[in-house]
């Protein structure tokens, strides 16, 4: 029981920026047909952007940042997100899009995120980072965490589930309230005809390819305090985000939920036992993907919609 | 044929073939044997690591070029290749077992991503590669059993660098060879149309499918093959190299090479390697470690070419075919079609409800009835591209092709080989293994159907140009292009879908007079049509759809009297 509640606090926020990451992806791909591979990277990109302009380079400690500084690092990491995102469609996606070149625009949007990847190792050459934490959650409960039950929840794991969900909610409302939502809807439906009735669709498709950017940039931001941080992380968000989206084809409200599974069936392999035997942290990934594979492999066979 | 006899005819067929690139690519061979005695150990091993590289990669591009797969996994079935060889190797078995192994082990993961993927739109396709590069990185690094974790599984002994090398080298030759005879082949042909335009293929008789997920298979053996040889040749097998890295450098060797043709991927990773040695150069000036200065710098190299929309250092050369006077296999014996109340629901839609109608050889039916009214789903479930919900339709394997309502070429073959697509079912000896070894049957087969094929086009019209791309022709010639495709497939039953619209008078004069002198032949034809003019002149029996359900059928004159018709379909046009 106590295993079973740790599990699913710590599965449900990592879980919760997959599904973000996922509703992300989905979203590009009903707009454009494409799938970002870079998506990962240009979060990574994010996050060390942000904890650049918060501590340098150099070691940082948990509390070493104070809020406001970490607010302007926040708001210049999300700023590049954004900038690299649309800047990725508009130099190295779209060309190929409208030209039809599958293999094209696939090996752009690798090219992306290798370039990306490469250039933050560079930069950033320590194995792994310390994210500074600019909430002060170590005061809540003992040092950060609650022990309810036998079970030792992190504070943060919650806070982190609760802004994601936070960012899907406001993410639909965007999409279903406001005129934006409505002309992306339209580009979804139809390119060519949104692109005839007027819509500035290239344009419109950049901002939401830089607000994708933002949305999973913010969450795993709002995670990187909760473990170390390195470039892989990033790209495990955009890896775990593809599977849960392509496992439903692209549909968003589902992705955020297969996000989740797989944040849960992660932390139940990485800390479930039964008996005395247990799979633990090393089958971590490969479990999960594993079992997306599968899963994907079986409604690749069984559902039409995902037949060209 | 003794075998002396097949000898000399297949080097008369390779004098004919010879051509410039030809003579370079054996002299390169030739001058790539000997590199090894001018050279030392270290590079020598650099060198054949290269050409285990080009080698995985020509096998890359049969999936990524010929059927236009955005296979990402390349690299994953290498490292397949490389974990059983290790293992085996580590026991002490010989290099040839473990090779055969490893490009076992390498064809069986590929066959397995292609069944389990090979259906999905391409983007899908490329998606799940993915996540499947990602999986064999992450369980070589993190499962000790699989390739030794980060230890990783020491081979020690085998062949010195030098015999690697020469062994590299002839593989990569195979590979090549092996590559140029499957491209050329119906497998090939069947796959370069179904990246074309899926869809017309199918109507075919293509299966996409299953030829997608043996391109699959074929690029995972070679990559296992290679992987295999490699390990052994790096006396470790490192999990650090098997990252998603390596199925990206693949990709970007094949895309830089070219994917089209069979010297592509050598020719990428020379041009790869040869940058590398900058990159290093370079980086160690800003004190960058080469792995990293290999990956911007391969990243770079693919947005320029993509960006430049650049095909590729070694484009496609043509294909002369040579025509043969051997006997093809007969077309299907005339017979009929028939359908017996089918039905089949969209949702809530009834697309076809009760539906009966029956093709009959040497006569032509038309399907009419407007808009909406369910011609091409009835099409469809005829020709078994739909399966019906209720209802039973009798038709002869293999005896029904269909047109598609739209004129879908495959724009970069070429006429001869449109018919040599369609006519790939019918063939003996034109099998996976036939084809990659080009044997003397699977060739003078080939001639044969080549000159039944040049007969077809000469029937429709088309002799002209047979050997320029069909991308290039009029839209009316691609038109009776496709027609001339669906008679070659042999069926008795043709179910051609619009087969004027869009056409000029003259235009759809010409297609008349082709089918009928179909009919005359004894084909069954079913012709969905608007026009109701052509439908006049052709038919001599119309079968009126309304709303999914057939309102009337019989000759023009009948039809033409029927009340309904003239009320549900025709208003006051009369036929």
């Amino acid at each position: 029981m106590a295993v079973a509640l740790q599990i699913l606090a710590s599965g449900f926020a990592a879980g919760t920026v997959y599904g973000l990451v996922a509703v992300g992806h989905s979203l590009v791909f009903r707009l454009t047909g494409v799938v970002h591979f870079a998506f990962g990277e240009l979060i990574a990109l994010g996050v060390f952007v942000t904890l650049f302009v918060a501590a340098g380079s150099g070691p940082v400690s948990q509390t070493s940042v104070g809020g406001g500084r970490f607010v302007l690092a926040l708001g210049v990491g999300l700023l590049v997100t954004a900038a690299a995102s649309a800047g990725a469609y508009f130099l190295a996606i779209e060309p190929y899009r409208a030209r039809g070149s599958t293999i094209g625009w696939v090996g752009a949007s690798l090219a992306v995120a290798f370039a990306v990847r490469t250039l933050l190792v560079v930069f950033f050459d320590r194995p792994a980072y310390v994210f500074p934490d600019p909430l002060p959650f170590r005061r809540i409960g003992s040092g950060g965490f609650w022990h309810v039950g036998g079970a030792t929840v992190q504070v943060r794991s919650i806070f982190v589930a609760a802004a994601a969900l936070g960012l899907a909610a406001l993410g639909v409302r965007l999409l279903q309230r406001t005129r934006f939502g409505r002309a992306l809807e339209a580009i979804a439906q139809d390119y060519d005809a949104a692109m005839i009735v007027g819509l500035p669709v290239a344009r419109l498709v950049g901002i939401a390819f830089a607000l994708a950017g933002v949305w999973a940039g913010l969450a795993a931001i709002l995670a990187a305090p909760s473990a170390a941080f390195d470039v892989d992380a990033a790209a495990r968000y955009g890896l775990y985000g593809l599977l849960a989206a392509a496992v439903v084809w692209f549909d968003a409200r589902r992705a955020l939920a297969v996000g989740i599974a797989l944040g849960l069936i992660q932390a139940t392999v990485s800390s479930a036992h039964l008996g005395d035997a247990s799979l633990g942290p090393a089958y971590r990934d490969v479990i999960p993907l594993a079992l997306g594979l599968l899963l994907f492999a079986w409604r690749a066979h069984g559902a039409a919609e995902l037949v060209e | 044929m003794s075998t002396l006899a097949a000898l000399a005819e297949a080097g008369r067929e390779t004098r004919a073939s010879w051509r410039r690139r030809t003579t370079l690519g054996t002299a390169a061979f030739a001058v790539a044997a000997i590199v090894p005695f001018a050279i030392g150990d270290a590079r020598t091993a650099d060198l054949a690591d290269g050409l285990y590289l080009a080698c995985a990669a020509v096998g890359l591009a049969l999936a990524v070029g010929v059927a236009g797969l955005p296979c990402l996994a390349q690299g994953a079935f290498v490292a397949v290749g490389a974990v059983a060889a290790a293992h085996l190797l580590a026991h002490g078995m010989p290099t040839a077992v473990a090779a055969l192994a490893g490009a076992l082990a390498g064809g069986l993961a590929g066959g397995l991503v292609g069944a389990a993927f090979a259906r999905l739109p391409r983007a899908g396709f490329a998606a799940a590669t993915w996540i499947v590069s990602w999986l064999v990185a992450f369980g070589l690094q993190s499962v000790p059993s699989m390739l030794g974790g980060s230890k990783g599984i020491v081979v020690a002994g085998g062949p010195s660098p030098a015999q690697h090398y020469e062994v590299a080298l002839g593989l990569t030759a195979l590979a090549v060879l092996g590559y140029a005879a499957l491209a050329r082949s119906p497998f090939g042909l069947a796959l370069a149309a179904a990246r074309e335009r899926e869809p017309a293929a199918r109507a075919l008789g293509v299966p996409t499918t299953r030829l997608r997920a043996a391109a699959v298979a074929a690029a995972g053996a070679v990559a296992g093959l290679s992987g295999a040889l490699a390990v052994q040749l790096a006396g470790v097998g490192d999990p650090a190299r098997y990252g998603p890295f390596l199925s990206f450098k693949l990709f970007v060797v094949v895309l830089v090479g070219g994917g089209l043709a069979a010297l592509g991927p050598p020719a990428g990773v020379v041009v790869l390697g040869v940058l590398s040695l900058a990159a290093d150069a370079l980086g160690s000036l800003e004190h960058v470690a080469a792995a990293q200065a290999h990956e911007l710098l391969a990243a770079i190299m693919l947005l320029g070419i993509v960006s430049l929309g650049w095909d590729g250092i070694v484009r496609p050369a043509g294909r002369d075919r040579r025509a043969g006077d051997q006997a093809v296999p007969a077309r299907a014996a005339p017979a009929s079609l028939s359908a017996f109340s089918i039905g089949k629901r969209f949702g809530s839609l009834a697309a076809a409800e009760d539906v009966s109608l029956i093709v009959e050889p040497g006569r032509i039916t038309a399907l009419v009835g407007p808009n909406g009214s369910g011609k091409t789903t009835v099409l469809r479930l005829l020709a078994g591209a739909l399966a019906p919900d209720s209802g039973r339709i009798d038709r002869a394997e293999g005896g029904v092709a269909r047109t598609l309502q739209s004129t879908a070429v495959f724009s970069t073959l070429t006429r001869v080989e449109h018919l040599l697509v369609a006519s790939s079912p019918r063939r003996r000896r034109a099998g996976f293994l036939r084809s990659l070894l080009a044997t003397p049957q699977a060739r003078a087969e080939e001639a044969a159907f080549v000159t039944e094929a040049r007969r077809v086009l000469a029937r429709f019209g088309l002799a002209a140009h047979a050997d320029i791309r069909a991308g290039e022709l009029p839209v009316s010639e691609q038109r009776l292009l496709m027609l001339a495709a669906a008679y070659a497939t042999g069926a008795s039953i043709l179910l051609v879908d619009e087969p004027t619209a869009g056409a000029s008078a003259t235009e759809s004069t010409r297609v008349i007079e082709q089918l009928r002198s179909l009919r005359e032949e004894g084909l069954g034809l079913l012709v969905v049509e608007h026009n109701l003019g052509v439908v006049r002149r052709l038919a001599d029996r119309i079968v009126v759809l309304d709303a999914g359900r057939v309102i009337a059928q019989g000759t023009p004159d009948e039809v033409a009297a029927d009340e309904r018709v003239r009320a549900v379909y025709l208003g006051r046009q009369s036929l």
